[in-house]
């Protein structure tokens, strides 16, 4: 499968090469769907020509970058578009080796559950065979490279495609099982943007998993492996942030960095929920709402842990997806990370519900964007509201994207142990549905 | 020896009726002498604003022209008159009469000629240009016809005219001045001694509402009706298509019509102008601000430019001022060369500028430490065998 993979490697990189050099780059990297206050190029090079003038990047609020970032790119900022394009490529290669090895381990537990006859007799259709498991990964690849939010993302050289393959590798580290370097990269990705801060409860789940650790809440070795794993991932967490106080002797990059993400204080518009709430909003009221929006982030974690704990590789891409909804200054880089993962559930597709109309909608407000845009900001016959009409509308398809692919895997699930055709006491057919 | 026929008693008297015509001529000098301190001004300014767009209000702009007309006929030249007008009704293209501007049906009266210098036309009328005017807060780039430079010394008359309500005059259609406003702009100028006297004339419906919030002193107010009471149109030329003239403007502008600059009329007859009969609406004024009485206030010290001349006999050297005023500025003991241009550029030390350097590298401590722990992570994961193939 190696020589499929480099073919779809060249087609993106020459992709992304032809962006670069031609006049869309400029156009496309001052977008604000692509380029937050976060993670925009133009603030990595500010912050780094801040730092040659001797002045702290930190100061003003401009630059929002880790020091990791600072020290990456103060050598490589000449190759800029070659890290960026090496990033991409490793995201896509990571992901394709996690879902190789997931793939490995689903059909080994399908195995497993067949022998034990735990699944209802008139089933066989719903179980995935090797076969149409062998492309998954390339399609995963290919979903993750050829998106174009990500050869957008790309060619605006914004730094998400740095947070995504930082989340690929744990993605990557987590479904080897190697539960340190896990630790480490969510500690690093962590570090990068807080909100992956949630994807420890899926990442322990599937540890434990293939420890063969029971969930139960008074197993004591259920204990000792989270407690382990904690450790290894607050020390980490610990060490990286020591570090970067050693870069620039000071601790200004945690009010910037961290402080911004959580306070939001930039209310630039982007494909995000916060910034027209808070644009309206009355001073006193702005802190109880930021409570309240962050919250939103971090509250699913528990109720799917719950629900999913048998199955952590979905409850992961659900985390991913939420968090890519709901954080605070979202672009379209961060909705090209989950939406890499859709084929890994190719097998749902008979059980989704409302996938054409999504599909629409995600597809008509992308392109709707830079309309509105225009409209509202040049034209001036539109204004915020308009703007603010298609960020919803987009962000309710994501999540109804979301919900559509949570209910097909809960149905699937439970046709699995209870078959097909489901009958109610009295013998009628009966319905499922998801309460 | 005492003249025959003429008793000492009438020589007396007509001693006495001498005494008494001489202080009455005394006082007839001290008299005229009072009237030329009367009223503390020494120039006059006009604000003329009509604040009214759109063809069917054409009499706002007619009202306006003729106040113009017979100001500047009264002497204000128009450097020290600005004029507002929120629309172009001379050259409008409905107007079947182009270049004019009729005050009376049958086309009697022209008020627009030939002369007329509009400062702040069209759009430019806002409430904010308006208040800049009045307080003098303008920007440095106006132009000195657009800036209302008056002192203490100015009697200053705002008229104003267009659509209105209780409380509010509406500007080109889309912002409205309130009362509060025009006061507190009238208190600026006051404080800032921007005028010696103000007399403010409005004719729009509600107009009285606009006079009740001042409270600056040495203003007089007129307005053209009462709160409650609309301002009413007087005739339409069938010709032309509109109404010409509001009713209060028309009978003010005939009233003027009389003054001349000579005219000893006073304010008392200007508040007679245009009773209920003829204006159907009630004209309204307020004097509790003003300081002199209105029967002692000329309509020239406000419509019009009446200079005060005095005549001397004495003749006034002007050459001892001079002398004074030269030796005040004494001659540098330094004879300075001027620079030049060459010297003051030092182009050799540009060109030779050696470009920065990048002056900020990463610690070596946090490269250092950064490193270790890469290589931790590293071994750690693949495990100590390794080691021994890198060595």
């Amino acid at each position: 499968m190696a020589a499929p993979l480099v073919l779809v490697v060249l087609a993106a990189v020459t992709v992304r090469a032809a962006l670069f050099r031609s006049s869309l780059a400029a156009f496309i990297a001052e977008r604000v769907e692509v380029a937050s206050p976060l993670n925009a190029w133009k603030r990595v090079v500010e912050g780094l020509a801040l730092l040659d003038l001797g002045v702290s990047p930190y100061s003003g609020a401009v630059f929002h970058e880790t020091p990791l970032i600072i020290y990456l790119f103060h050598f490589l900022i000449e190759y800029a578009e070659l890290v960026f394009m090496i990033t991409d490529v490793l995201t896509a290669v990571a992901l394709y080796l996690a879902i190789q090895d997931f793939n490995k381990v689903v059909f080994k537990k399908q195995k497993l559950l067949i022998e034990l006859d735990k699944y209802a007799p008139d089933v066989a259709e719903l179980i995935q065979t090797p076969m149409e498991m062998h492309y998954i990964p390339l399609k995963v690849a290919l979903f993750y490279l050829l998106n174009p939010y990500t050869v957008m993302s790309c060619v605006a050289k914004s730094t998400c495609a740095i947070n995504n393959s930082v989340i690929a590798f744990f993605i990557l580290a987590t479904i080897k099982g190697s539960a340190f370097l896990s630790a480490v990269f969510l500690a690093l990705a962590t570090y990068q943007s807080l909100y992956p801060l949630t994807l420890f409860a899926p990442a322990l789940l599937y540890l434990l998993q293939r420890q063969f650790i029971p969930i139960k809440l008074k197993s004591k070795s259920f204990w000792l492996y989270t407690m382990q794993y904690a450790s290894l991932y607050l020390c980490s967490l610990v060490v990286i942030i020591c570090l970067s106080f050693f870069l620039l002797n000071s601790w200004d990059f945690i009010p910037s960095v961290y402080g911004f993400i959580l306070s939001v204080p930039d209310l630039t518009p982007n494909i995000g929920l916060f910034w027209y709430f808070f644009a309206e909003m009355f001073e006193h009221f702005s802190l109880f709402f930021v409570c309240v929006f962050q919250i939103n982030v971090f509250f699913y974690t528990i109720p799917l842990a719950i629900k999913l704990k048998e199955h952590p590789v979905f409850f992961m891409f659900v985390q991913i997806a939420i968090i890519s909804i709901f954080k605070s200054y979202p672009t379209v880089g961060d909705i090209a990370l989950y939406m890499a993962f859709l084929p890994v559930w190719s097998h749902l597709y008979r059980f989704l519900r409302n996938i054409f109309i999504l599909s629409c909608v995600l597809i008509f407000c992308s392109f709707l964007f830079p309309v509105l845009w225009h409209l509202w900001i040049y034209a001036g016959s539109a204004n915020s509201n308009f703007y603010y009409a298609i960020t919803l509308t987009f962000n309710i398809g994501q999540i109804l994207l979301i919900s559509d692919y949570f209910y097909a895997f809960l149905r699937r699930e439970y046709y699995l142990t209870h078959g097909l055709h489901l009958t109610r006491q009295d013998g009628t057919e009966a319905m499922l549905v998801l309460k | 020896a005492a003249l025959p026929g003429v008793s000492r008693a009438s020589v007396a008297t007509a001693v006495l009726l001498l005494s008494c015509c001489g202080a009455a001529l005394a006082g007839g000098v001290q008299d005229q002498a009072e009237q030329f301190f009367r009223s503390g001004h020494t120039n006059n300014w006009a604000v003329l604003v009509c604040t009214s767009r759109f063809w069917f209000n054409y009499r706002h702009v007619a009202n306006t022209l003729s106040v113009y007309r017979s100001v500047k006929r009264l002497g204000i030249p128009d450097s020290h008159i600005v004029l507002m007008l929120a629309d172009d009704m001379a050259c409008n293209p409905r107007n079947p009469k182009p270049a004019t501007v009729f005050s009376h049906k049958n086309m009697e009266l022209n008020v627009y000629g030939d002369d007329v210098e509009v400062d702040y036309r069209s759009y430019e009328v806002t409430v904010e240009n308006f208040l800049r005017v009045l307080t003098g807060r303008i920007p440095p780039s106006t132009p000195r016809s657009k800036r209302l430079l008056s002192d203490d010394r100015s009697n200053i008359l705002i008229y104003m005219t267009g659509h209105g309500g209780n409380g509010f005059l509406k500007f080109q259609d889309s912002e409205e001045i309130t009362n509060v406003e025009l006061a507190d702009a009238f208190e600026q100028m006051w404080q800032k001694r921007r005028y010696n006297e103000l007399l403010f004339i409005i004719d729009t419906c509600q107009g009285a509402s606009m006079y009740e919030r001042f409270y600056s002193p040495n203003i007089m107010a007129l307005a053209s009706s009462q709160v409650g009471e609309d301002s009413l149109s007087h005739q339409p030329d069938l010709g032309i298509g509109v109404h010409l003239m509001d009713r209060y403007t028309f009978y003010v502008l005939e009233f003027l019509e009389e003054i001349h600059p000579a005219s000893q009329t006073n304010m008392n007859d200007l508040f007679q102008v245009c009773p209920k009969s003829l204006c159907v609406s009630t004209p309204g004024h307020r004097t509790d601000l003003f300081q002199r009485d209105p029967q002692n206030v000329l309509i020239t010290d406000f419509f019009g430019s009446v200079r005060k001349v005095e005549i001397t006999t004495e003749t006034i050297s002007l050459d001892r001022d001079l002398a004074a005023f030269e030796s005040k500025f004494p001659e540098d003991e330094l004879a300075t060369e001027p620079l030049k241009y060459a010297e003051q550029l030092p182009v050799a030390q540009i060109i030779h500028q050696k470009p920065k350097q990048k002056d900020w590298h990463p610690p070596g401590g946090f490269i250092l430490g950064l490193w270790a722990l890469i290589i931790m992570v590293f071994f750690k994961t693949y495990g100590i065998k390794h080691m021994k193939h890198v060595f």
